[in-house]
């Protein structure tokens, strides 16, 4: 992992490099992150690259990405260690004549509980303990960016229980102890707003609201992405997606979407946003049936409307 | 001082309503202090970050931030030789006009024959002496100006123009010019004194109003225009306080047979173990809402209140009865609370309740609803106009049900003053109570989601 960030400016061209186009504000919230040690609590509406932003940052630390997908029932043994009972099952069966001779010798009950007593620390150790992404992340041979993803779906005892580790960098394994961070890794959560997080983990976290981009932002993201997008037929599309999220829809287009049509665009050898054409793709930027069939009424009317602008 | 500065926009932040720990606001000026103070929107960002985490904080924070951290002109030619931080807001007011003209009294005193610039400078350290956040009051400006510009040193020139008033004509007349500059060096020093109010004070008279707006009867409320977000506010926080024992609710107790089934392949070994679900409680909750004259201001804030909590509460089917009675559901539905209340108060307001009528027209509805998961939430006052009490289909409703809430906007000791007749549906409540304030009501919403969870 690079241990010296320069400046936010080092971050922002890094990004541009990997095709990661960000305003300053989600650069300075990486650095910050980097700097003070803090987990960042990143929100915004689906589609705005928040996911993007922790691959783009673990490429510009030089760290391994480390992901761990909240959902409803997301409990300890599958985001931090798990007992591998199976494996425990089967070396006690293979090892049941070896105990057998070993017990053979002693005399009396509380002898023989005494023996197994002693092997019982074998049976949990780390030979049988299954590291899940958490564990990873903390005991990871160099610092490693962990992507906690759409926490907002995982249960309320989760987010709890995610304290310790956002505050300290360290977990208690009632078996083992507490697992302190090898290296402190760079932690960002992602959160689409499905439900209020807890204050207790809102305060402990830098918070980053990424919104959908502005207009020159956007074309500057399309032009990295998608650069074989004639310059023009770029700004129309930029505009009308930027109309688009003005409306009421009941899915805006993200930029995800954006990016999508643009490619379809080029496969389609377009060079300009006719309302054939428009009409016949829509379906690449809204995702319902209503919204489409709303746009397609409404589309002579936008189109018009944009030419004007 | 950089440190006491951010401090002093942390607090204001409090007073603007954000709520920000003692941990968050160091977090903001070690952030601070990593980007400087060079770049003001990368100093704005690092603190946005830094100190708001919902986005319903940020428009307050942008409004305390402009406030605070102010650029002027003056305040920037002042400051820059020493440092770059944003002064909190200096005006460059009039003062520049009016020293020019005192070139000939230049010699008289040291605090006339400064720059507007240096004058500037001299009104912020002595207002860094000063203590603003212990502001409250709207009428402490005037003493907290005054103690300003005694820090300034206004005190010489105060002598100097009693002194010029005594003796000849020229002198009077330069007494009169320094009489006029001493004004509006005031006015000055009053426009720091009103912006430090905005910032601190006004936050401690929101919170004083707020503590008001809570235990003052209904009916006063009115007067109130924050009492909405207040009302909100308080919904937004009983509902995530009982967001969290729902899901707790949840966890069952160990399943012996399906934990034995899985444990078959590992050789009888029970190595995970199942957990038996409880289902979901489908709680149901009925209101019934007496809207005549004199309760509808608690059944507005009542029914503001539940379906504020839709998350919680999801179930809630409300009805309404003065004249008449009809199921108002759909009203709240579709609109927001203001205008629903509205809608239902023009459709059956009147006066003249009949409660026995009112169960039995509610029996007549819901009979086929009513079971062991329903709570029914009464509000009224019991004043039946000497009409028959109906108490018997109260109680067969009562057998129905969960439990019957009886809400009463009066003291408990008028219960039974006057037509009130409420020691005949008293068996049949559960639960009765005098609810007359939003903290009654908050009190009582926070035991039912209790109660139901």
């Amino acid at each position: 992992m690079k241990t010296r960030i320069d400046s936010v400016e080092d971050i922002i061209r890094s990004f541009s490099e990997q095709g990661y186009i960000c305003s300053e504000r989600i650069a300075l919230a990486v650095y910050l992150a980097a700097q003070l040690h803090k987990p960042v609590l990143v929100e915004g509406p689906p589609g705005v690259g928040k996911t993007e932003l922790a691959k783009a940052a673990a490429a510009f630390l030089e760290a391994p990405l480390i992901r761990l997908q909240c959902y409803e029932g997301l409990d300890e043994s599958r985001a931090l260690y798990e007992w591998k009972y199976g494996k425990q099952l089967l070396y006690t069966q293979l090892l049941r004549d070896k105990l057998g001779g070993m017990l053979a010798d002693t005399d009396s009950l509380e002898a023989s509980m005494d023996r197994l007593g002693d092997l019982g620390e074998a049976f949990y150790s780390e030979t049988f303990l299954e590291p899940r992404p958490l564990l990873h992340a903390l005991r990871s041979e160099e610092p490693a960016v962990l992507l906690i993803d759409e926490i907002d779906k995982a249960d309320q005892e989760f987010e709890a229980f995610l304290l310790e580790l956002l505050s300290d960098f360290q977990i208690s394994i009632p078996e083992l102890g507490t697992v302190k961070a090898r290296h402190q890794p760079l932690v960002l959560l992602t959160s689409n707003d499905q439900r209020e997080l807890s204050d207790a983990l809102k305060r402990r976290c830098l918070h980053l609201y990424i919104p959908y981009p502005e207009a020159e932002l956007e074309a500057n993201i399309v032009a990295a992405r998608v650069p074989d997008l004639d310059a023009r037929l770029r700004e129309q599309l930029v505009a009308f997606i930027q109309y688009l999220r003005e409306q009421d829809m009941k899915k805006l287009p993200a930029i995800s979407e954006t990016l999508d049509w643009a490619r379809a665009l080029v496969l389609l050898h377009a060079d300009s946003l006719e309302q054939e054409l428009v009409a016949d793709t829509l379906n690449l930027v809204l995702k319902t049936e209503q919204d489409v069939t709303l746009a397609r009424e409404l589309l002579p009317a936008w189109l018009r409307k944009l030419g004007k602008r | 001082m950089p440190v006491r500065r951010l401090s002093e926009f942390v607090q204001a932040l409090r007073g603007a309503g954000l709520r920000i720990s003692p941990d968050e606001a160091s977090q903001g000026m070690d952030a601070a202090a990593l980007v400087g103070y060079q770049g003001r929107q990368r100093f704005h960002d690092a603190l946005a970050m830094t100190l708001v985490k919902r986005e319903d904080d940020r428009p307050a924070f942008e409004e305390t931030f402009a406030r605070f951290f102010a650029v002027t002109p003056g305040a920037a030619a002042a400051t820059s030789n020493n440092s770059a931080m944003p002064e909190p807001v200096e005006e460059a007011g009039e003062a520049g006009e009016s020293s020019q003209g005192d070139d000939g009294l230049a010699g008289d005193d040291d605090l006339t024959a400064q720059t507007p610039a240096e004058l500037e400078q001299r009104l912020a350290e002595a207002a860094a002496q000063m203590d603003f956040t212990q502001m409250e009051v709207i009428t402490q400006q005037g003493l907290y100006t005054r103690r300003l510009l005694m820090n300034m040193g206004m005190g010489a020139v105060d002598d100097r123009i009693l002194q010029l008033d005594q003796g000849d004509a020229p002198r009077q007349a330069r007494a009169e010019a320094l009489r006029q500059w001493r004004r509006e060096v005031r006015e000055q020093a009053a426009g720091h004194v009103r912006r430090q109010f905005l910032l601190h004070g006004a936050g401690k008279g929101r919170a004083l109003r707020e503590q008001t707006m809570r235990a003052v009867p209904f009916r006063h409320l009115r007067e109130f225009q924050e009492v909405k977000t207040l009302v909100r506010r308080m919904a937004r926080r009983l509902a995530s306080l009982h967001q969290r024992r729902m899901k707790k609710s949840r966890r069952g107790m160990l399943d012996a047979r399906r934990t034995l089934v899985a444990g078959i392949r590992h050789d009888g070994v029970p190595a995970r173990l199942h957990w038996r679900q409880r289902p979901v409680q489908k709680s149901r909750v009925m209101v019934i809402c007496d809207v005549s004259s004199s309760v509808s201001d608690a059944a507005r804030f009542l029914l503001q209140f539940l379906y504020a909590m839709n998350d919680v509460l999801p179930r809630v089917r409300s009805f309404a009865f003065a004249s008449r009675f009809d199921e108002i559901s759909e009203d709240f539905q579709r609109y927001s609370p203001d205008v629903a209340v509205g809608r239902v108060l023009d459709r059956l307001s009147g006066s003249g309740t009949d409660y026995g009528e009112m169960f039995a027209d509610f029996w007549r509805r819901c009979e086929r609803e009513l079971d062991s998961h329903t709570t029914v939430i009464i509000l009224g006052d019991a004043r039946n106009n000497n009409l028959p009490e109906g108490a018997e289909v109260l109680q067969q409703i009562r057998r129905r049900v969960k439990q019957v809430w009886w809400l009463n906007p009066e003291a408990r000791s008028r219960w039974n003053s006057g037509d009130a007749v409420m020691d005949r549906y008293l068996p049949h409540c559960r639960l009765a109570r005098q609810c007359a304030s939003l903290d009654d009501l908050e009190r009582i919403v926070d035991s039912l989601l209790k109660g139901l969870n």
